[in-house]
């Protein structure tokens, strides 16, 4: 009988115990839940919080230090002149130049870049582009017209590999005022791609010169530049690309109203591997026809002078860098160049100028870089006697310390 | 005149040749089998070497990323596809 009620008591007791324990596993596991639920909550509030909505905004930019130590030779009719110069930052080397992005969702992107060097504040570019179709984006504004790929692609502080810009090749790539239409195509292996500008045009000044970038058109005639590059190789290492410029450059109503500015550029960039080093080839050649004019003669208003407005401007750079070696000795880059520039003779400005610069990078990061540059300049007047602007032949070589960072 | 007309030929002209590459590239001048399936790291290494050093991934965000990638197609014309493929291969690497 005892051990009856005994068992009676023992089971009471376990029906107990399973209740209680399932009672309490129940609040605890509702709390637990909740808990969780509760944090999830905030959670999702504070993504949905900072989630970005269309528009993006991202400031990067570059900037350019350097010192220069030259010494110029200058000798004019059989008369020999010296002098020594040493400076930081000069137009080469110094450059403080902000981007802003602004991106709408996946369509829209709206470029700005004022820029901070020894020629003042200025803007190298201020455009929106529509992205209109998978390979086709159309663009406004301020633009660098697509001539050549120097100036548009090669000539920040952090990508050139020498400290100074090849004579003549950026000097020939205006900015200007307008509207573009571009993009890059696949073609089986190969790849092209297309760029075409329509915009104000250069103005033909009083000497001969082209200047660029006036907000207010000098004529009704609209200039157009188109670049076609042609990439033959399937793994993108060699582009080769050929450009027009063609437009009226006279002021409207002036005695220049029907000069005609043509102007052509082949360019070359090839990129490959070969085991141990990393080769970089880059070319460019501009030349510029512009009608001859007659010019009132500086000295003498009343009388006139013209000649063959005729220029070239071409450059060969070659660069190796190390790929198989320690760390410390893949970050140095070798770099060569020649530039050829020749402005028309006869004129005021005439002169047949060539440098061979040679330089050693130290790449401290993909984008930060230590360059030492020699540059020696030669440049031999062609400039008309007769108008007294002859001034012989010159000599410079120039040393470079030169840093350039982009952020 | 004869060299305003000749600007019209050479207009003309280059009309004609963007004409013709628009009609190849509509008409499905599609990239080879090959080309088409090149992962993003392999067009990070092809494509941004032809003018700069190749980028960290840790440089930017992920969001600053598909900036960077539209403001670099209007600058090298990188196909549309290479740059969703490279910026994808930057925002995973990070």
């Amino acid at each position: 009988m005892k051990q009856h009620i005994a068992l009676k008591r023992s089971r009471w007791l376990l029906a107990l115990i399973v209740l209680t324990t399932s009672q309490l596993y129940s609040q605890t596991s509702g709390s637990l839940d909740s808990s969780i639920l509760d944090r999830l909550n905030t959670l999702e509030q504070q993504v949905n919080y900072k989630k970005p909505g269309n528009d993006h905004f991202m400031m990067v930019g570059l900037t350019t230090f350097g010192f220069a130590a030259s010494k110029n030779t200058n000798t004019l009719n059989g008369v020999g002149s010296t002098s020594k110069n040493n400076s930081f930052p000069d137009a080469d080397n110094f450059e403080f130049s902000p981007m802003f992005l602004w991106r709408h969702g996946t369509k829209f992107l709206m470029e700005f870049e004022p820029s901070f060097n020894n020629n003042g504040l200025s803007v190298n570019w201020a455009d929106i582009s529509y992205f209109a179709a998978p390979n086709l984006i159309i663009r406004a504004g301020y633009l660098v017209l697509p001539f050549g790929t120097y100036a548009k692609r090669e000539a920040a502080g952090w990508i050139d590999k020498l400290a100074t810009d090849p004579m003549g090749i950026a000097d020939m790539t205006p900015t200007d005022y307008g509207v573009e239409v571009e993009g890059g195509l696949p073609l089986g292996s190969m790849k092209l791609n297309y760029d075409v500008a329509l915009s104000n045009g250069n103005q033909l000044l009083g000497d001969g010169t082209l200047a660029s970038g006036n907000i207010v058109d000098n004529n009704n005639n609209k200039t157009v530049t188109a670049r076609i590059g042609w990439l033959p190789f399937s793994n993108s290492s060699l582009e080769l690309g050929v450009s027009g410029m063609f437009g009226k450059v006279g002021d409207m109503g002036s005695p220049y109203a029907n000069a005609v500015g043509n102007m052509y550029a082949f360019d070359l960039n090839y990129v490959k591997t070969f085991s141990p080093v990393l080769l970089n080839i880059k070319a460019q050649y501009n030349i510029q026809n512009i009608t001859n004019e007659n010019f009132i003669n500086p000295n003498d208003s009343t009388q006139s002078y013209t000649f063959n407005n005729h220029t070239t401007a071409g450059f060969v750079q070659c660069s190796v860098r190390p790929t198989e070696a320690n760390n410390f000795l893949k970050n140095f880059e070798l770099a060569g160049r020649y530039t050829s520039y020749n402005l028309p003779g006869n004129s005021t400005f005439g002169t047949n100028q060539h440098t061979v610069t040679v330089g050693l990078d130290y790449w401290l990061s993909w984008r930060t870089v230590l360059k030492a540059t020699y540059e020696t300049y030669t440049g031999n007047s062609t400039a008309s006697k007769v108008l007294g602007s002859y001034n012989g032949l010159t000599n410079t070589n120039t040393f470079y310390l030169q840093f350039s960072i982009q952020l | 005149m004869k060299q305003f007309l000749s600007i019209k030929k050479i207009t003309i002209a280059l009309v004609a040749v963007f004409s013709i590459v628009a009609v190849l590239s509509i008409n499905g001048c599609a990239p080879t089998k090959a080309v088409a399936a090149k992962s993003g790291a392999q067009l990070w290494a092809e494509n941004c070497q032809r003018c700069h050093n190749t980028p960290s991934p840790a440089s930017y965000s992920a969001e600053q990323w598909e900036t960077i990638g539209m403001h670099m197609q209007t600058r090298a014309l990188i196909t549309e596809a290479e740059r969703k493929k490279i910026v994808d291969f930057l925002k995973s690497s990070r």
